[in-house]
């Protein structure tokens, strides 16, 4: 999992506004704005998500993705779950909150391009299935400014499942 | 003791099967003494393991099993759990280990399951023979096209006797070029609250369900096949059903497509196949859009383009953990001779469409809990799936290439899903391998 070398952490000013970012986007998913959410992405964007594989501990560190995604897999995943003749699994929509915590952004060697971590929890309620499931899990960020507005460049989530509880992941996290 | 189970639950003649098959905990209690602990399973694909040492950890019928290349680089499957107090050996879904020590008492053994020693072999009586302490080791295992499967059932019929007709696809999937398939990374697993049959049946030939739970990806094409192709292909394309309960869906793209789509085009792995598959193989792959089937009783298979020119091989594991539940676990698959970046398109794509967050998968998911949810009650009991479409065209095969197996036109009928039901009727009711081959010859 490649990680951008960091050089301390960004100013406070900085911070402030990587925080309301990352809660403005959170909140566009939240309410199945999928459109608003894809314009927040660089077009060299990388999605990914993984889990863990059970392995003893000391041994190395086993994550493998589920999701591992361009900006074009990711705009047919995008494009699906907006329409709602295109999704059996979020028609009704499910009921999602995500919490967005334990921020740490650092600043980089490339200007304006900030390495941020977050823990990251999403509770999701299917009311159709009884269902309520909780992803919890750990992401890795850059962001970059773009013309004054800060961009999603890449993201990984390591998600703290190795199976996964609640059937396929049907959101973006 | 088996639970008696009710005959009636398939209605041959009226092409119907009761809901409680997908329901009923009597039932599933059957399903795992007549079927799951007692025909072949599949384990997993030996380049999971490649090296000495190297093990998984799976499911074989109702046991927890390692299953371990040993230092002398066979392929062996133990019961995991210790001979004196039970607890699983390895906890671990995958590593490698020359032994395992249990973290209970201490009793150890080698990675061939032999026991080492118990700790306290000092105390034990005098004269007792600790071989008999050794771990249980999965009585018949056989390997073919890399596919390892076990049973717990020292009578069941040879493994090639019991794929017949269905190896011959499988060879073209899994063993078509010198080296054959590897798998991409470890499997995605993922729960769901749904009847192992759903996935099954959902494979070995439920085409009606593609343009209705499916018509995001489809509309979106995201297997990158152009929607006109696949409109064409859909009209070439058929069921095959072999004996022991497998079957499988063929699609072909029709002619005129361009030559970058079909398994036989003039880069890539595929242009290993000649010299490895049989004439017919080849025919069979020539223009194959698509095949999805299922090998009796729980495993799935994808052979599917996902871009131009690459071609993803999923294999798919319906792995029952109780009547109305069961965990998924899905690997892709390319040819161990393609470059690297090859395989990482493959297993990328594989997965966007196939994995545990595929745009395909995302919409079964919720429709087969649902369904399992809608019918696990006594008034839903009383009304019966409908698997009418089979009925018309069950004596009316089509052998139009003489590829082995029944097959049957067109594609889009319940054929050879109700032939799945009706091979799982008779296994419930008591049917064993040689029986059902017995009376097939």
């Amino acid at each position: 999992m490649n990680v951008l070398p960091t050089t301390g952490a960004v100013s406070a000013e900085i911070y402030y506004d990587i925080q309301r970012f990352l809660a403005d986007e959170a909140a566009l998913l939240d309410r199945h704005d999928y459109a608003a959410w894809f314009a927040l992405l660089t077009p060299d964007i990388s999605y990914r998500v993984a889990v863990h594989q059970v392995r003893s501990r000391g041994s190395r560190e086993q994550v493998h993705e589920i999701i591992d995604e361009d900006s074009d897999n990711l705009r047919l995943r995008v494009d699906q779950l907006a329409n709602p003749k295109l999704t059996v699994s979020e028609n009704p929509a499910s009921l999602y909150r995500r919490f967005v915590t334990n921020i740490r952004a650092d600043t980089t060697e490339i200007a304006d391009t900030f390495a941020v971590k977050t823990n990251v929890l999403v509770y999701k309620n299917r009311t159709g299935n009884d269902q309520v499931d909780l992803y919890a899990g750990e992401r890795e960020d850059v962001l970059r400014r773009v013309d004054g507005s800060l961009r999603i460049a890449s993201r990984l989530v390591r998600l703290d499942q190795s199976v996964l509880l609640g059937g396929t992941l049907s959101t973006l996290l | 003791m088996t639970p008696k189970i009710p005959k009636g639950l398939v209605d041959a003649d009226a092409g119907l099967v009761s809901r409680e098959a997908f329901t009923s905990d009597e039932i599933y209690a059957a399903e795992v003494s007549r079927i799951f602990d007692r025909t072949w399973i599949y384990l997993g694909h030996e380049s999971e393991i490649p090296n000495a040492g190297d093990y998984v950890t799976r499911q074989l019928g109702s046991a927890p099993v390692i299953v371990a290349r040993t230092p002398a680089g066979a392929v062996q499957a133990v019961l995991n759990s210790c001979r004196h107090r039970g607890p699983k050996l390895c906890r671990d879904e995958a590593g490698r280990a020359t032994n395992f020590v249990c973290p209970y008492h201490g009793w150890s053994y080698a990675n061939d399951g032999r026991l080492i020693t118990t700790t306290f072999d000092h105390h034990f009586p005098q004269d007792t023979d600790f071989s008999q302490f050794n771990l249980v080791k999965v009585p018949r295992l056989e390997i073919k096209f890399g596919l390892i499967f076990g049973s717990w059932n020292t009578d069941v019929v040879p493994l090639e006797d019991y794929l017949n007709d269905m190896g011959w696809y499988l060879e073209a999937f899994f063993a078509r070029t010198p080296l054959g398939m590897e798998v991409l990374s470890p499997p995605h697993r993922w729960q769901v609250a749904a009847n192992w049959k759903i996935g099954a049946l959902n494979f070995i030939g439920d085409s009606q369900h593609i343009g209705t739970t499916h018509i995001g990806p489809l509309t979106l094409d995201a297997v990158r096949s152009a929607r006109e192709g696949f409109t064409q292909a859909g009209q070439d394309s058929f069921q095959v059903v072999t004996k022991q309960g497998h079957g499988c869906t063929l699609t072909y793209l029709a002619p005129g497509m361009p030559e970058k789509n079909y398994n036989t085009h003039d880069a890539g792995p595929s242009t290993l196949f000649r010299d490895h598959l049989s004439d017919d193989q080849m025919n069979m792959l020539h223009h194959l859009r698509v095949c999805v089937g299922n090998v009796f009783p729980n495993l799935s298979f994808i052979e599917t383009q996902v871009a131009p020119g690459e071609k993803a091989v999923i294999l798919r594991l319906w792995q029952p953990t109780g009547a109305r539940s069961m965990e998924v676990l899905s690997w892709v698959f390319a040819e161990r001779e393609a470059d690297e970046a090859y395989k990482e398109s493959v297993l990328r794509k594989g997965f966007h469409n196939f994995g545990a967050a595929g745009v395909f998968e995302q919409d079964d998911m919720e429709l087969w809990i649902s369904a399992t949810d809608a019918s696990n009650n006594p008034i839903a009991a009383q009304y019966p799936y409908s698997f009418h479409t089979s009925l018309p065209y069950q004596d009316t095969q089509d052998n139009t290439y003489g590829w082995p197996g029944r097959a049957y036109r067109p594609s889009d009928t319940e054929v050879a899903q109700f032939e799945f039901m009706r091979e799982w009727d008779r296994r419930l009711q008591g049917g064993e391998e040689a029986d059902i081959l017995a009376a097939a010859q």
